[in-house]
């Protein structure tokens, strides 16, 4: 069976070499021990509470319990930008009108702004390709909404998720030929490989600082501004049902969008319910469900069949052990699709 | 033989036909005759005003044909190129690029909008006739208002400046306009100066020009090609001016991307070169072989409140305070042996 759970310092070792299976494209996952090593001593401490709420990174391994073995990994970090500036452009209007000549021009700018600064950034996920079956990537990126329905007071108000922006079939950016290109003179790659090592804000520093017209770009440039890499459409589309959304924010160098949510908004927060573990099968009617425990230093959740109602949630024992609880202790349960028609 | 002065009105009726004649390119004279006229007027009527600051003064020039009684050219300085609003031009920046972290560094070219040549005097309205024919009296016409300012320095700023028609196509679209004015104007560019007057100082350039740098590597090819070259009509006025003394690296015109020339007064030969001295009558005609030789070509001009401007083969004037004209210059001029005149060598 699987289980998410709080990443402890023995995942290092089979995190590097997940890490290694990657690739290029996620810049927060690179086979880096000290790098690696260093995030989840973060981690670790995140969930001990022993570091400032800022200061937190919450990272989730996906265990296979029946081999030990490490099917997939994502995180929560509790504030970006806080040690280094975080940049995204932020899409502006701007309009040149002139009565006398009857000219009424609506300009789409870039903005390079730090608007982001202190909100809540899911990132780091990633799932084996054999693990690539069923709800399980569906359910390793729901996880982290879970958690936070748990543990709101430990979020800032605002969430954002950077989404990977569009490649052409060659894997270059039309967005970075059209732009970064011109001010940094180096490939994608190598700038990409730059940002995984740290060193995003020196290079958002060559920026240009003005406002640009995105009139002035290359149309291919201009046509995939908040589009995502081709890969990436169903991780949006589910962050969307979620309560995510775009709201004019892209990454600087492949415009991919930033996905924001209010921490209240989000269909976790509203519809996960607090309930009670008790030992037994489910019965009537039932619906695939995210079950996790409520402990910070110990959190773990599972993925079920449930049942609508009641004021306990039936779970097997070996689910009870999965999630560290006895029978009586609290649990919170969020189901894994949305509602068609909810509270109707 | 030929003049620069001050236009009449009895000049009208030849500037209507020296004008219909003309370089589309030039878009700032006037076509029409009631506008030529009002020019005409405004014209007499700035040389006749007592100047304290320059302001909305524009000086008309006329080059004549003597010979012929024909008029050969125009050109024009305005006393204050944003006495009606602000004068904009893109500035030429360069924005350095650094970071020793990553090792790099370059330089961006960026178009700022900029209104710093507002109080600046404009020259503007260089027209001849037959431009490929043109000889010494186009450079006498470019000079001769030079000459004026002068004569009456009070009446101009300390600065000038000069732009050029950019480069077009034969169907009049400028690739620099399309790739930067038609997003924010959305018409062809001849039809953007009809409307606007061929002016630079309107409010509704700020209202519809951008605001923020203009990253010129994002420009396509054809528009950053385009930047500060002149258009072919311009070439002629482009070497005088560039023999005079301006510089044109530092700004560009906001719709075609043509070159904007400028200077301060004391860079121009017209200002440093020139010499006062009294006239003096030549003794013996012009014609003696030996004479001929040690010869050299002067632009001399008379009085700011009698302004006449011919160019004349005199003998050398640095060491002497005179200067010998024929009696056909004099006539022309005006002056009498005795009066002063200034001139410089051409």
């Amino acid at each position: 069976m699987l289980v998410i759970r709080a990443i402890t310092l023995d995942d290092v070792d089979p995190l590097i070499e997940m890490a290694r299976q990657v690739g290029s494209g996620m810049t927060t996952l690179k086979p880096d021990r000290d790098m690696l090593g260093e995030r989840v001593s973060t981690a670790v401490a995140s969930f001990a509470q022993t570091i400032p709420p800022e200061e937190r990174d919450y990272m989730f391994v996906m265990e296979d319990t029946a081999n030990g073995r490490l099917a997939g990994v994502c995180a929560i970090k509790a504030a970006v930008g806080l040690n280094e500036p975080f940049y995204n452009y932020r899409i502006g209007t701007l309009v040149h009108s002139s009565r006398e000549l009857n000219v009424f021009s609506r300009m789409d700018t870039l903005y390079l702004s730090n608007d982001l600064t202190g909100s809540s950034e899911l990132c780091s996920l990633f799932l084996m390709p054999e693990y690539r079956t069923g709800h399980n990537g569906k359910w390793l990126s729901k996880s982290r909404f879970l958690f936070i329905a748990q543990f709101q007071q430990l979020f800032t108000e605002k969430i954002i998720a950077e989404m990977r922006g569009y490649q052409a079939e060659d894997g270059t950016s039309p967005f970075y030929e059209g732009l970064g290109r011109h001010f940094f003179k180096m490939d994608f790659d190598h700038v990409d490989g730059l940002t995984a090592v740290g060193k995003k804000s020196f290079i958002a520093e060559l920026m240009p600082r003005q406002p640009l017209y995105v009139a002035y770009l290359p149309e291919d440039a201009q046509a995939v501004i908040g589009q995502v890499h081709r890969s990436t459409l169903p991780a949006r589309k589910l962050l969307e049902q979620e309560g995510m959304h775009y709201e004019g924010y892209v990454d600087i160098f492949d415009a991919g969008p930033v996905l924001q949510g209010r921490v209240s908004e989000l269909r976790a927060v509203r519809d996960s319910v607090p309930t009670v573990a008790d030992e037994g099968t489910p019965e009537g009617e039932c619906d695939i469900t995210l079950v996790s425990n409520t402990k910070l230093d110990d959190f773990r959740m599972i993925l079920t069949q449930t049942c609508n109602g009641g004021a306990k949630v039936a779970l097997s024992m070996r689910e009870l052990q999965l999630l560290n609880c006895q029978a009586g202790d609290p649990v919170r349960t969020l189901s894994l699709n949305v509602r068609k028609n909810t509270n109707a | 033989m030929y003049v620069v002065r001050p236009v009449e009105p009895a000049d009208v009726g030849a500037l209507e036909a020296l004008l219909a004649a003309s370089t589309p390119g030039v878009h700032t004279l006037p076509r029409t005759r009631e506008k030529i006229a009002a020019l005409v007027e405004r014209s007499c009527a700035s040389f006749a005003a007592h100047v304290d600051i320059p302001s909305e003064e524009t000086y008309l020039f006329v080059l004549e044909d003597l010979e012929h009684r024909q008029l050969a050219g125009t050109a024009a300085i305005h006393a204050s190129a944003g006495s009606n609003g602000t004068y904009f031009a893109f500035r030429n920046d360069v924005i350095q690029q650094v970071s020793r972290d990553l090792n790099i560094s370059h330089s961006v070219h960026a178009l700022t909008l900029c209104s710093e040549l507002t109080a600046y005097s404009q020259l503007s309205g260089f027209t001849v006739r037959d431009r490929e024919k043109a000889g010494r009296e186009a450079a006498l016409l470019s000079r001769g208002r030079l000459l004026y300012a002068v004569l009456a320095p009070h009446r101009f700023g300390d600065r000038f400046f000069v732009p050029l028609a950019g480069v077009t196509d034969d169907n009049g679209q400028s690739p620099f306009w399309d790739a930067l004015g038609r997003k924010f104007f959305k018409m062809d560019f001849l039809d953007a100066e009809r409307v606007i007057g061929g002016a630079r100082n309107r409010t509704l350039i700020v209202e519809l020009m951008p605001h923020y740098p203009v990253y010129v590597p994002l420009l396509p090819g054809l528009a950053q090609e385009a930047m500060g070259q002149i258009h072919p009509s311009g070439e002629l006025a482009f070497n005088l001016l560039a023999e005079e003394g301006f510089e044109a690296d530092e700004y560009i015109d906001i719709f075609d991307g043509g070159p904007i020339l400028q200077a301060h007064k004391n860079a121009l030969r017209s200002f440093c070169g020139s010499m006062v001295r009294r006239v003096a009558t030549q003794d013996q005609p012009p014609g003696a072989p030996a004479q001929l030789d040690t010869m050299v070509n002067y632009a001399v001009a008379s009085s700011e409140r009698n302004f006449r401007a011919v160019v004349v083969p005199c003998t050398p004037a640095e060491s002497g305070d005179t200067l010998c004209l024929p009696s056909w210059a004099q006539q022309a001029l005006r002056v009498a042996p005795g009066d002063n005149v200034i001139c410089v060598r051409i």
